[in-house]
């Protein structure tokens, strides 16, 4: 098996008296797009920002995190709302000492958005934009959380054929989805978390395999499994 | 870290703070306020001089360190107090409530580094806001008004250590409450907090009286009277440093809140520990043009000839105005000159009602020896330590301060402070606005 570019191990997150996260172990491999799924408050969050160094661990190792390795993009925040699109793409660029790539802009369809204030963005559009600076950093891993979240049908196909193009470039995804027919889709593996706990890492094959369902879809596999 | 990140940090926070309204209106009334300052102070100094005919008030009673500096910076103090807090608070809470504090968590530049650029970011917001003072400066001397540069620099240092330590308060309340208001509210209890200790340390002495010494408001009294005390610097120092290290602990959400209590309580600690080692530092100059803060030189010369240390009883309540006067024109210069300590019996009571005979004396005790005193004039207060001394009265010369009378009316003041000020700033704001949207 291929090193794994993060090892997480007995990962636990307690917030007073209730644990959000309970002995999670999970890895991620280079190249590959993981999808973490899981239904509402099973903790996907909080694994991210744990990850990121964004929210604190009680116990656990986590390898392979660091502001060089990853990249985390959390879901519904509109930064910097009072400045322009080309300006906080601009000002991510430049922390990193890289240019923003004018083919992703257009990609994400963000082109025509340049001179538009954050605040006056809709949801899909600030959707893009957070996407469009995770894809500008250049670490080696990608934290998304949540990406397809507000885009159309149209928009969630253009951003999945964009993320495939970046891990085909070298650059690692792990993905916070909800919806479960999107992570079959883009995801390579995947990491079921229920109630805080990592229920099923593996493909969706491994997982038809643990939920003992062959030839069963994600959703009857996740019912199972939850 | 290289100097790359730090520029565009500081790139960032500028950018936030240029499109922040609050920072404009600011700028806006700070002048305002200022300029209106400034007319008024001019024309009563211009009275005092005898414009209107009148007999001038005694010339050597006219510095510009009291008729037209202090008021007009007087003006800032408040923008420090009441608009300043917000334009802090608002750099650190919209990141915070955007959560664009989540990605810039992630740069590769330390959150040390962070807050420092929001910190100059602050400083460059405080200099813009100076152009007003400086304004007000330049027509004070193109009316032929004087100006010393060493108490005009020190009163700037005053008002600008106060800054730093209302703005430092600011940031450690925008990271450690959640929301902007709840941060607002904490900054003005801090400053309503420092007024009532002023007031209740008043004619106090002890630890008490100590403390209240180090308030923004009473510093900034003793910047005022052109005064650099090495204690009131350090102490407004280490205080806003300590405030900036809160900032620190508070900001970085993955602090678990234990760790984040444990290191405050810590810095509380240390602070104190070291603001009460600095409050011990006794080295001060009288940067005041009138050196209103020290007895003549022959005097101190005198005084620091004697080893023994003076004890003053003062019985005399905070109230009473003689009190006032013998702290300001005794007490301040005596500190400088030799060891004093003094018991204030009457602290905490008005003094009206009491039958007490001894009432308003004050007794000195030096070398064993003892003596007794109603009187809070200098002159007579020094004779009354040389006495018990046993050294002899030094001849003194005259005053070397002239005054600077100045009989002239602020014209076109109010056309720069009421009419190009606020286009001026308008304009920049329009002007920052249209930057920011053509990039």
């Amino acid at each position: 098996m291929t090193d794994p570019l993060l090892s997480a191990r007995g990962v636990t997150a307690v917030r007073g008296r209730r644990t959000i996260l309970d002995r999670v172990a999970f890895h991620v491999l280079p190249h590959e797009i993981l999808g973490v799924i899981g239904p509402n408050g099973a903790g996907k969050t909080t694994l991210f920002e744990c990850i990121a160094g964004l929210q604190p661990v009680s116990f656990g190792l986590i390898d392979g995190a660091g502001p060089r390795q990853l990249f985390y993009v959390p879901d519904a925040i509109r930064p910097w709302p009072d400045q322009t699109v080309r300006w906080t793409l601009e000002v991510t660029a430049d922390v990193y000492g890289v240019n923003v790539d004018d083919a992703l802009v257009a990609q994400l369809d963000l082109a025509r958005l340049q001179t538009q204030f954050v605040r006056s963005l809709s949801k899909g559009e600030v959707k893009r934009l957070n996407i469009a600076l995770g894809l500008v950093t250049p670490q080696p891993m990608l934290f998304l959380d949540e990406p397809f979240d507000g885009l159309d049908l149209r928009q969630t196909r253009a951003v999945m054929e964009l993320l495939r193009a970046t891990v085909d470039r070298g650059r690692t995804l792990v993905l916070s989805i909800h919806q479960l027919a999107d992570a079959a889709r883009i995801c390579d593996r995947l990491l079921l978390l229920h109630d805080g706990r990592a229920v099923a890492e593996g493909t969706l094959a491994e997982l038809r395999d643990v939920a003992c369902l062959p030839g069963a879809d994600i959703e009857e596999v996740f019912l199972a499994l939850t | 870290m290289r100097s790359r990140e730090l520029r565009v940090v500081l790139r960032k926070d500028l950018a936030e703070l240029f499109a922040s309204r609050a920072f404009w209106l600011l700028l806006l009334f700070t002048g305002l306020i200022a300029g209106q300052s400034f007319i008024s102070a001019v024309e009563l100094y211009a009275e005092a001089s005898g414009i209107d005919g009148g007999a001038p008030a005694l010339a050597q009673g006219l510095s510009p360190l009291d008729g037209i500096l202090s008021p007009t910076l007087g003006a800032y103090d408040l923008a420090i107090m009441l608009l300043f807090p917000f334009v802090a608070i608002r750099l650190v809470a919209a990141e915070k409530s955007s959560q664009a504090l989540k990605l810039v968590l992630q740069w590769p530049v330390s959150l040390r580094a962070q807050l420092a650029s929001k910190l100059v970011a602050l400083v460059i917001a405080w200099l813009l806001a100076l152009v007003a003072f400086g304004v007000a400066l330049v027509l004070w001397t193109s009316y032929g008004g004087h100006l010393d540069a060493g108490e005009t620099l020190n009163l700037l240092m005053g008002y600008t250590l106060r800054f730093l330590l209302t703005m430092s308060l600011a940031m450690a309340a925008a990271a450690a409450m959640p929301g902007a208001a709840n941060a607002a509210v904490v900054v003005l209890a801090f400053t309503i907090g420092t007024w009532a200790l002023d007031f209740l340390a008043t004619g106090r002495g002890g630890w008490i009286e100590t403390l209240a010494s180090y308030t923004p408001a009473s510093a900034l009294r003793t910047f005022e009277r052109g005064l650099l005390r090495a204690d009131v610097v350090a102490v407004l120092l280490l205080l806003t440093l300590a405030l900036l290290v809160l900032t620190a602990i508070w900001l970085h959400p993955a602090k678990p809140p234990r760790h984040a209590i444990a290191q405050t309580l810590a810095t509380l600690a240390m602070t104190l520990a070291l603001c009460a080692l600095a409050s011990r530092l006794h080295a001060s100059a009288d940067l005041a043009e009138d050196r209103r803060n020290s007895f003549a030189d022959a005097d101190v010369r005198a005084l620091e000839r004697i080893d023994a240390p003076l004890a003053i009883t003062l019985r005399l309540a905070a109230e009473d105005p003689r009190m006032n006067d013998f702290e300001r024109e005794v007490l301040v210069k005596l500190r400088r000159a030799m060891r004093v300590t003094v018991r204030y019996p009457y602290a905490g009571r008005s003094g009206l009602f009491d039958n007490d005979p001894r009432y308003g004396t004050i007794e000195y005790h030096l070398a064993g020896r003892d003596a007794v005193s109603r009187s809070t004039t200098p002159d007579i207060v020094l004779e009354t330590i040389y006495g018990l001394a046993r050294v002899p009265m030094p001849p003194r010369g005259e005053p070397s301060y002239p005054g600077y009378p100045l009989a002239k009316h602020a014209r076109g003041a109010a056309v720069v402070f009421y009419a190009l000020w606020p286009l001026s700033v308008l304009l920049a704001a329009r002007g920052a606005g249209r930057s920011r949207r053509t990039g």
